[in-house]
């Protein structure tokens, strides 16, 4: 009634529920143990069921027809490289378990690409008895998912060799090659377009040459290094006491991407007097509310005649020193910055104002007034 | 499978043929299809971006209305011309008809067409974005905090909401006053989020280091469904969050009662009881506010030095909300949850302003989630596996409360209202 390798399945299958059974009886608090264990009956069930369905692909002795057209009347399938490429990643899982997990993770999509391209090649192959046909059946299964994949790693690996060659090449000269780059593509493009005769031969070998160029230009400034990239610093701000001593402003803080976002509040000098303005409230404010815990964004605004720095004062922290418990003041400075200029800091304070004896403030030292911080 | 039938040939010899295999397949997929369909027809689904409730969602419905409209008159004249050459031009032996390249008058009239029917959507759609995006009349103003996985709102001191002098804390609900343009300031502590509430106006990302706005209007006193519409982590299902409309004076009594001040247990009761292992057990993450420990101090919660995000929930009027944990769970029976939900516009916020009643808490939920929470809700709170967050949680973690512990600390959060 049921064939050999029906049986097989029927009693790994068997084997599978019951062993699931049993660990999900007996192992309290191991959902991913039982996961498992119903992902591999489940699998193994549906093997089962495929077996059964073909009857091992057995012929019967009474089918004639089947002298021309069972498996076995097949001429023998081609040479496949998929068990080379399978045997050499499970050789490098345990290399990669010794040198590095990267290693391992690549051998294991390794095993899975060849486990899976092998399968369906077998299965392609017992198709008919028509090669051609079998290799159209297998491209028919497995176009659809090679053909992106491979497309993304195509330009996945010219996309990060460009990136390569820009960063290596001078700031000035990467606008220059990026243009050139692009114009080529441009004139190569509107040439096809116009000249519709163009072999096919003829665009594979011209796009080949210049991914080829590509990568190994890309590859050549890999191995270089990238350009020396000057960076710009954030404006400094130092715990403690933050006086009225000017510092060196750094002109680039208007560059940090953050303070090109949505601010929390800025705070501007004007006129001798300190005042809040805050996304989506209208009006001057006195008071500011920051989220507890969570960085806000703050731009210090000065329009004042004289040089000046925000102070953000966040109270005062019960600090254990020297095993006597005292009081650390919590303040963060910006830098002191002139007439219409911007400074930019970011504040988190990570207790409620309501735990302080003084008011959380935004203060201007030498400037009276201040603007009330509020920490819910 | 198809069905085997023995036919003739014209030729009157005896053939097999097989009816198409697919039908069965055909079928049952257009039945699982059709029930897909129309399971989107909930009368009264709590997140129905087509039943808008305010202001914001009328103007996005009053577009999106027109637009599904003319895209569905696209689809059909589409969906009708490719169905019909499909079929017309099938494949039946025929000869390969003489192939021509190009016709200027269809190709200008196919972009012509659908350039005009973009820019008659394109017009209202840009003036609806410059509608929704208007904060110059704002009439109240909430900050937003989304982080794993809940939301935070506090009230911020303001002449708006009809007046709050003193900041306000809570979580879960979002109490707004119905038919005021309400403001929210929306953050992130950790990652990106996303808020929603469908019946009011569109979704808002919330971007940690940015403040994004959005404004909120309810027509009427109610409670409207949301939650979080930007894959968050692990329990990114459970951060839900829910409006709740209160008509002026409602939401006046609302914000009087979440700034009095704090009410401590009866001594020697359950739920004096429950206030110290509040301060022993809770106190180091949530705030109560007025809380105090047995030498008289305030006792401030510092979320900073045990949550990842840095915060846990206010719990200080727990009670006045009917939802915990990121909105998750509710507070009340079915039955009592069922029937406020049901309360006519006109006397919801009497009925909402009373709170979690004793007889209307689901002690089975809240005791499950005091039990051992991340096993209600699934959270990063393992304390053998905190290396990469610094020895912090992210979530709630098992207390390992004894039952009667837990009953206590629910008798003292009961009278949090």
């Amino acid at each position: 009634m049921f064939t050999t390798g029906s049986k097989l399945f029927i009693g790994a299958t068997v084997l599978g529920l019951a062993g699931t059974l049993i660990y999900g009886v007996t192992q309290d608090n191991s959902k991913l143990g039982t996961i498992g264990l119903v992902s591999a009956t489940l699998a193994l069930l549906f093997v089962m069921g495929m077996n059964l369905w073909v009857r091992d692909s057995n012929v019967s002795a009474t089918d004639t027809s089947s002298i021309a057209t069972s498996p076995a009347a097949q001429p023998t399938p081609a040479r496949s490289m998929w068990p080379l490429f399978a045997a050499l990643a499970v050789a490098l899982v345990p290399v990669g378990l010794v040198i590095g997990r990267g290693i391992t993770w690549i051998a294991v999509i390794v095993i899975l690409i060849a486990t899976v391209e092998w399968m369906v090649l077998g299965w392609s192959e017992r198709a008919s008895g028509d090669v051609a046909y079998n290799a159209s059946v297998r491209k028919r299964v497995m176009h659809p998912l090679e053909l992106p994949i491979l497309g993304a790693l195509g330009l996945g690996v010219i996309i990060f060799s460009f990136s390569r060659i820009m960063l290596r090449l001078p700031s000035t000269a990467g606008a220059i090659a990026f243009g050139a780059v692009a114009a080529v593509v441009l004139l190569f493009g509107s040439l096809l377009a116009t000249r519709r005769s163009v072999g096919h031969s003829l665009v594979a070998a011209l796009c080949s040459i210049g991914a080829i160029g590509i990568v190994g230009a890309g590859v050549a400034s890999a191995i270089a290094g990238e350009r020396e990239i000057p960076s710009h610093e954030l404006p400094s701000y130092a715990e403690g006491t933050c006086g009225a001593d000017e510092g060196e402003a750094d002109d680039h803080a208007s560059r940090a991407v953050a303070s090109k976002s949505n601010l929390t509040a800025t705070v501007v000098l004007k006129d001798g007097a300190l005042h809040a303005e805050v996304i989506g409230v209208i009006g001057d404010q006195q008071s500011v509310t920051l989220p507890r815990s969570g960085n806000s964004y703050v731009r210090f605004v000065n329009l004042d005649p004289e040089a000046h720095r925000l102070v953000v004062d966040l109270g005062a922290e019960n600090v254990v020193v020297n095993g006597t418990d005292t009081k650390r003041p919590e303040q963060l400075c910006t830098q002191a910055v002139g007439k219409d200029g911007a400074q930019f800091i970011v504040v988190r304070p990570t207790r409620p104002s309501a735990s302080s004896d003084t008011p959380f403030t935004f203060s201007v030292p030498g400037i009276d007034g201040s603007v009330t911080i509020v920490v819910p | 499978m198809g069905t085997v039938d023995n036919v003739q040939d014209q030729s009157g010899d005896s053939m097999t043929t097989s009816s198409p295999p697919h039908r069965g397949w055909a079928l049952a997929l257009g039945v699982v299809g059709a029930g897909l369909l129309f399971a989107g027809c909930a009368k009264d689904a709590p997140q129905d971006t087509w039943q808008p409730a305010g202001e914001n969602a009328n103007k996005i419905n009053d577009l999106q209305q027109p637009v599904f409209l003319i895209a569905g008159v696209v689809l059909v004249i589409v969906a009708s011309v490719v169905g019909y050459c499909v079929w017309k031009f099938r494949d039946h032996g025929q000869a390969i008809p003489k192939q021509t390249h190009g016709k200027p008058a269809l190709e200008i009239a196919l972009t012509i067409v659908p350039a005009l029917i973009l820019i008659g959507i394109g017009i209202p759609t840009v003036s609806t974005l410059f509608d929704l995006a208007k904060t110059s009349d704002t009439q109240c103003v909430v900050n937003v905090t989304g982080q794993q996985w809940w939301w935070e709102y506090d009230y911020p001191v303001q002449d708006g909401c009809g007046g709050i002098d003193k900041p306000i804390v809570t979580s879960g609900q979002l109490v707004i006053p119905a038919g005021q343009k309400v403001l929210l300031r929306i953050a992130s502590r950790d990652v990106i989020h996303s808020y929603w509430i469908p019946k009011l106006n569109g979704k808002r990302d919330a971007v940690p280091g940015r403040v994004q706005t959005l404004r909120l209007q309810a027509d009427q006193p109610g409670i409207y469904a949301g939650q979080c519409t930007e894959f968050c982590g692990l329990s990114h299902a459970y951060m839900r969050m829910e409006a709740v409309a209160l008509d002026t004076a409602g939401f006046a009594s609302w914000v009087d009662n979440q700034l009095a001040d704090y009410t401590a247990p009866e001594p020697d009761t359950s739920a004096g009881t429950g206030e110290a292992l509040v301060i022993t057990n809770c106190s180091r993450c949530h705030q109560v506010n007025g809380l105090l420990n047995k030498d008289g101090d305030p006792v401030i919660a510092r979320p900073d030095k045990n949550v990842y995000s840095g915060a846990a929930p206010n719990l200080t009027n727990l009670m006045t909300r009917t939802t915990f944990a990121g909105a998750s769970f509710d507070l009340l029976t079915d039955s009592c949850k069922s029937a406020l939900w049901s309360t006519p516009a006109a006397q919801f916020t009497a009925k909402y302003l009373e709170g979690v009643t004793p007889e209307c808490l689901d002690t089975v939920e809240l005791r499950e989630w005091l039990r051992n929470a991340p096993a209600k809700k699934p959270m990063y709170a393992n304390p053998t596996e905190l290396g990469k967050t610094d020895g912090k949680y992210r979530g709630m973690p098992n207390l390992s409360l004894t039952e009667d512990q837990i009953d206590d600390i629910i008798a003292y959060l009961t009278e949090r209202k």
